[in-house]
């Protein structure tokens, strides 16, 4: 069973993910705000991670600076309300796996997660 | 805000803001089939000067396109300005989703020409009719579509969602009423941002549009409006969903 952190603070994407990402059969780890995915990470090892860009304490391109400096291995999905290019250019260059705006799509989430944990 | 709302969609007074001949002799069809009273303005100031001076219209029909004040802006004008609770439809050409979330902000309907009769025709009925609060023959407040497709019709993740919404959107707009008195403009972007995906499960294209304008870029001075009008789109859902879900016990 892969292990997956969720860093997201909107309770129904929440929800959402965590319902379809269990249903295909991982381990679901959630983080509302950026300190408790910090707190996550120090703590435990992920086969994949999940983050919003727009989060309390710690803003998203911090968070993926932390993950990309701790765990470089460990794949990033984004996941975003926005569909500006700058945005999704910008969070390519920092070193993410893919990008996903909300609210998602769930058999494209199943794909891209899956093909990002086979990667690994 | 002042309510210029007749009680009764019959005889209902129409401001009609159109310079196309085809698309204006159109609605006068329209409007003489359903006994609806057309009030001719010329362009927008000329319907916000007869609103002024009459106060008793029901609907205004308004071209994107209008010269010198386009649609869009007269409908911010007469909700952000004027206060007044009146329905505005737009009408354009063919124009980018993103743009007719934003008009969608500040009127109630967008018409896209060439338009058939019978759509203008439903379309203006739907929005005096919800404009006097009857209640709508069908719900178009929300839809379960992307949550049963997530799911596969999961009754209790479904459920839960939905508890989730009406709790967690409630308190967010808390939330907004207080950051607002606080003048904290950009806490009210993230909170707005944070909610929207919200709205968008629930396929509530006004409530995404305007999270989006309040996110994006809503000005200071419309942002009270807006939230206001956040308000009423959320305790529309949040009302249907009670009449729909009564075993939910939502608030």
């Amino acid at each position: 069973m892969k292990k997956i952190l969720v860093i997201e603070d909107n309770p129904m994407v929440i929800k959402s993910l965590e319902f379809k990402l269990t249903k295909d059969g991982n381990n679901v780890v959630i983080a509302q705000d950026g300190r408790e995915a910090m707190k996550q990470l120090k703590e435990n090892e992920f086969d994949l991670i999940l983050t919003d860009l727009m989060l309390p304490f710690v803003t998203g391109n911090e968070l993926i600076s932390y993950i990309k400096k701790n765990t470089p291995n460990t794949p990033i999905i984004v996941l975003s309300t926005s569909t500006q290019e700058s945005i999704i250019m910008d969070a390519f260059n920092m070193g993410v796996d893919d990008f996903i705006t909300k609210p998602f799509s769930p058999n494209e989430l199943s794909l891209r997660v899956k093909r990002l944990l086979s990667k690994n | 805000m002042k309510n210029l709302q007749n009680p009764s969609r019959d005889h209902a007074t129409i401001l009609i803001v159109e310079s196309d001949a085809v698309q204006f002799e159109s609605f006068s069809q329209i409007a003489l089939n359903e006994k609806w009273l057309l009030v001719v303005c010329q362009d927008g100031l000329e319907a916000i000067q007869w609103l002024n001076d009459n106060s008793s219209a029901d609907l205004l029909i308004i071209e994107e396109d209008a010269s010198p004040i386009s649609g869009y802006q007269i409908a911010d004008y007469i909700k952000t300005e004027l206060g007044l609770a009146l329905p505005v439809i737009i009408t354009t050409g063919e124009i980018p989703l993103q743009q007719e979330r934003r008009m969608l902000a500040y009127a109630e309907a967008v018409i896209k020409k060439p338009f058939s009769e019978s759509a203008v025709v439903f379309q203006i009925r739907k929005t005096l009719e919800k404009a006097v609060e009857v209640s709508p023959a069908q719900n178009d407040h929300y839809s379960l579509n992307y949550l049963i497709d997530l799911s596969g019709n999961d009754k209790q993740f479904i459920a839960e969602t939905l508890e989730l919404f009406s709790s967690s959107i409630n308190l967010e707009l808390q939330n907004l009423k207080q950051v607002l008195e606080q003048k904290d403009y950009l806490r009210i972007r993230e909170i707005a941002h944070g909610i929207k995906p919200s709205f968008d499960m629930l396929e509530n294209e006004k409530g995404k549009g305007i999270c989006h304008v309040l996110n994006t870029e809503a000005k200071e001075i419309e942002m009270p409006y807006l939230i206001d009008q956040l308000n009423s789109v959320y305790n529309n859902i949040n009302n249907q969903l009670i009449k729909d879900f009564p075993e939910l016990n939502l608030k």
